[in-house]
């Protein structure tokens, strides 16, 4: 079944994704010089996964009434992965962090990289406001029907 | 069907419906734009609607008699959604072109108000005959 509410609740769901994409990019520029994480060593680059899973929570979905509803799709982040890049050796033998042969790891982040993937999570945010707005705009005439 | 709503009053419904349907795919096209191996879906209806209000006016078959077969005239209330074809594939698998989805998004809109214009009019005109023409 497809009412406004599922378009609102697909619309809301890709902006929460961009949101948590905004803040791991976020903790990715603010942490680009950390060199000490409670895991131990440099910070490490963080990314989210993002997975499209089928609309549907009404009762005849869950009881399984209805046929699973897979045409319409939302959007969940399902885990944040760590980089897989290696650190960033810097020569800095006077730093208290140096290893043995005078460097030290830093966090291998790109800014560039990072600012390109923020300007994409803002549109991407911007596109699902979009959506939501036309949403919004169809229910309300929908409801000046016959006024 | 009653006399009091029309052939056109049912058809406007009917679109309705189905440009909610394709509202709710396109949304889910643009939530899922960066979604890694995600096909861009699509739904169609146009030329079933079209066939089934015989818009060319050729007078495909119609069922005249109660021994007839309908043959596919009747539109189905759930149209089919299906992985659209006419697409560029991404580097991650995604298929979703974040342009054609926005402008789909607003046709999709301008022909939904549309239908609703039209369905008040015709609301408008009924209520102008109820009251008399007061």
């Amino acid at each position: 079944m497809s009412d406004f509410l599922s378009g609102f609740r697909i619309g809301s769901s890709g902006m929460a994704a961009q949101r948590a994409r905004m803040n791991t990019i976020s903790s990715n520029i603010a942490n680009i010089n950390t060199l000490k994480t409670p895991e131990g060593g440099p910070y490490r680059r963080k990314d989210v996964v993002f997975e499209a899973i089928p609309d549907g929570k009404t009762f005849g979905d869950v009881v399984g009434v209805n046929d699973p509803q897979k045409d319409f799709n939302r959007v969940q982040v399902v885990d944040v992965i760590h980089d897989k890049r290696g650190p960033l050796m810097k020569f800095e033998p006077s730093h208290p962090d140096a290893n043995e042969d005078g460097y030290v790891a830093y966090p291998n982040i790109n800014l560039m990289e990072e600012m390109t993937n923020m300007i994409q999570a803002t549109r991407s945010y911007e596109a699902n406001v979009q959506a939501v707005q036309a949403t919004k705009d169809m229910a309300l005439s929908a409801l000046e029907i016959g006024r | 069907m009653s006399n009091l709503f029309d052939k056109t009053t049912d058809a406007l419904a009917t679109s309705l419906r189905m440009r909610q349907i394709r509202h709710t795919v396109t949304t889910g096209n643009i939530a899922n734009a960066e979604t890694p191996g995600y096909h861009a879906q699509k739904v169609d209806f146009e030329e079933a609607m079209a066939r089934a209000l015989d818009l060319d006016g050729n007078q495909s078959m119609t069922a005249t008699n109660e021994n007839h077969f309908i043959a596919g005239e009747a539109l189905p209330a759930n149209p089919q959604v299906y992985d659209n074809p006419d697409v560029a594939v991404n580097n991650d698998g995604n298929t979703v072109d974040m342009e054609k989805e926005m402008a789909a998004l607003s046709e999709n809109s301008i022909l939904y108000k549309a239908a609703l214009q039209l369905i008040n009019k015709k609301m408008a005109a009924m209520k102008y005959a109820i009251s008399e023409g007061r």
